[in-house]
């Protein structure tokens, strides 16, 4: 019994102390949003017939679906070009933003928001890939992804520095000017009855913005530190709870796809492999199909793996070494359907999504090969300036790693 | 369960570990500068220790309900989702609403093309009836050799008929809301692209529009002595008129 109290007082610790996996969030924020942006610049020349308000599912269409299910889209709070336009304008922008790690708590809100309103606006011409950014844009709300590579990390240890060096630190004015307009729309918004569907948004919303003036206030004003660590306590336990609910969502993705295959005849035969490389709408490069497809034996093999992987996947977070060996082939199995299917975009998202349970060395020294490139680019750029050009530094460890896990 | 189980731990959490306690009333500001300000619960005096108890109980309750409500979401019919279905959806819609049986319990094993034509008054003033397009061989066409498929040639045309035909009946006729709203959908994409192909031609004007979806088995695989029927099965719907002309004839 004192055992077991002991272990929930250890977990209670753990999960109030710190934002777990910072590595993690952080690299399904990049996956995340680069999958959301390269979506949005591809799909650029064809905004107005997937989300416009003369598309084939035109502003009227929409208005009468979302007035039934009451799903959140900033995108009927106006028919007009001009709003469409700016709205696909801040999608595009939020991704980039929160890419970099910029303000993050705000600008995953607006992702978010940027997220929804178009995919809510349209919802069929979305895929697979579309909905696994649906729901984890929701989640990434509520977790600390700006802890380490991001603009908000810089940001916290120059301030640190110049704390340190005795300077002192000038007052944050981006912040409020953020939290001021934000609220503004907010407040107007919900004035003229335009959250008056589901509630789920608008709350998260409210939330959000009102968590965000609490923590100002508290930081400013309070007498003691006691409020300021309850809150980060909370924040603590917020974005524990998102990242457990993240990598469940990642389970039962691989749970359901593994366990209907298992119920089907195709899938039991050894062949479903093959039909799918045979669909007008799923085989862009019809040659590599047929070469996939000519051994029976190897779509067989095919076939089953996937099966197996997916169905095991979930059971194998319990021992790490199995995990990793997995993941890794499911990463590539999702790297082989973006090319072999045509389906890069949802593969992609997939991909970010299996990111959240790469091992952190593994997505450190990702971190550092980055930071060395980076450096090295920065040199680089810097002799060219004087026009010298020295030999590089060779780094002794293969850059190749740097690949994986990020999906750029 | 488990968030009960895990709530409950926590409230008594405070009175479990005594010697933590006393740690917050250690003054906040503790003047060696190299020490690391404590964080956690264990920094916190009892009254925010039962703050965060209450917040750590709530995330914990609302981690498990929703992972539940997901699970029951994406779960065959069974017990639970006959008795409580309307729970479920309640929760899940329309935020997070999801669908991950991917090719799954058996990938398509039919080629369903979707095809088009017109009723166009030509310039001169008679009626002409265009030839089929295929529309959704011009989308396979445009996704071959096409490293980034756009969603306007991979789903749109796709996803529109599926929409359709799980909004209507065998002979044609919508369900509720939803088959209307399916009907105008597919109905302005074929317009589309209708129009780029330029089915009206040189100063006609396109007042209706037939849809119909032809239907073909996959080839089975070469090495499998399975046999299919390479017929093509045909759904054909009526005619629809397109609203737009009804307006340029009253205008006239």
């Amino acid at each position: 019994m004192n055992r077991v109290s002991l272990a929930v007082s250890a977990a209670i610790a753990r999960v109030t102390e710190s934002a777990l996996g910072p590595y993690q969030t952080a690299v399904i924020r990049i996956g995340f949003t680069a999958t959301w942006l390269l979506f949005l610049l591809r799909e650029f020349p064809h905004r107005q017939e997937l989300y416009g308000p003369d598309g084939p599912w035109d502003f009227d269409l929409a208005q009468q679906l979302v007035g039934s299910n009451g799903a959140f889209t900033a995108l009927m709070w106006s028919g007009s070009q001009v709003w469409f336009e700016t709205v696909y304008a801040l999608a595009v922008l939020t991704s980039v933003l929160l890419l970099l790690g910029w303000r993050t708590r705000t600008t995953s809100v607006l992702f978010m928001v940027g997220v929804l309103s178009l995919q809510n606006r349209s919802v069929f011409v979305g895929d697979g890939g579309d909905n696994v950014l649906h729901l984890m844009c929701v989640y990434l709300v509520f977790t600390r992804c700006g802890q380490v590579w991001s603009l908000d990390a810089r940001r916290a240890r120059r301030e640190g520095e110049a704390r340190a060096r005795g300077e002192r630190v000038g007052p944050d004015r981006a912040g409020p000017a953020l939290w001021a307009v934000l609220g503004l729309v907010l407040g107007a918004v919900t004035a003229v009855g335009r959250l008056d569907g589901d509630p789920t948004i608008p709350v998260i919303l409210w939330m959000m913005w009102l968590g965000t003036a609490l923590w100002w206030a508290v930081d400013r004003r309070a007498r003691t530190d006691q409020p300021r660590i309850l809150l980060d306590v909370v924040g603590n336990i917020a974005h524990n709870g998102a990242l457990l609910v993240i990598m469940a969502e990642a389970c039962l993705i691989y749970a359901t796809a593994g366990w209907y295959k298992i119920q089907g005849s195709r899938w039991q035969d050894g062949t479903a492999v093959y039909y799918p490389l045979h669909l007008e709408y799923f085989s862009p490069w019809p040659a590599l199909a047929d070469l996939l497809s000519a051994s029976g034996t190897m779509v067989m093999l095919i076939t089953y793996g996937t099966v197996l992987v997916q169905v095991a996947f979930p059971f194998t977070l319990f021992h790490r070494r199995v995990k990793n060996v997995l993941l890794a082939a499911m990463m590539t199995e999702h790297a082989v359907i973006a090319v072999v299917l045509g389906l890069p975009f949802f593969s992609l998202a997939m991909i970010a999504a299996d990111a959240v349970f790469l091992p952190t060395p593994f997505l450190r020294r990702v971190g550092d090969v980055a930071d060395r490139a980076r450096a090295r680019l920065a040199r680089a750029v810097r002799r060219g300036d004087h026009g010298t050009r020295v030999p590089e530094p060779r780094t002794p460890e293969d850059p190749e790693p740097a690949h994986v896990g990020f999906t750029a | 369960m488990d968030a009960r189980e895990e709530g409950s731990a926590v409230r008594h959490g405070p009175g479990g570990e005594p010697h933590d306690a006393p740690a917050a009333d250690v003054p906040p500001r503790a003047p060696e500068p190299e020490a690391e300000p404590r964080t956690g619960v264990a920094a916190l005096s009892l009254r925010y220790q039962i703050a965060a108890a209450l917040a750590l109980a709530v995330v914990a309750i609302t981690v498990c309900v929703h992972t539940g409500m997901v699970f029951l979401h994406v779960a065959p019919s069974n017990t639970v989702t006959k008795q409580h279905g309307e729970a479920i959806d309640d929760w899940i819609y329309p935020e997070f609403e999801q669908n991950w049986k991917l090719f799954a319990p058996n990938p398509l094993q039919q080629n369903i093309a979707v095809q088009a034509r017109a009723s166009v008054a030509t310039a001169d003033g008679r009626i002409r009836t265009t030839r089929w397009y295929d529309l959704s061989a011009e989308d396979g066409r445009a996704i071959d050799g096409n490293p980034l498929p756009s969603h306007t040639q991979q789903n749109a045309l796709r996803r529109a008929w599926d929409f359709f035909v799980a909004t209507h009946d065998a002979e044609n006729r919508p369900v509720g809301l939803r088959g209307a709203l399916s009907e105008s959908y597919l109905r302005r994409t074929v317009e589309l692209r209708l129009d780029r192909a330029d089915a009206a031609g040189e100063g006609g004007v396109v007042e209706r529009v037939q849809v119909r979806s032809r239907t073909t088995n996959v080839r089975p695989p070469k090495w499998s002595d399975e046999r299919v029927s390479d017929r093509p099965a045909y759904r054909v719907l009526p005619w629809w008129r397109v609203p737009e002309t009804r307006e340029r004839e009253d205008a006239r």
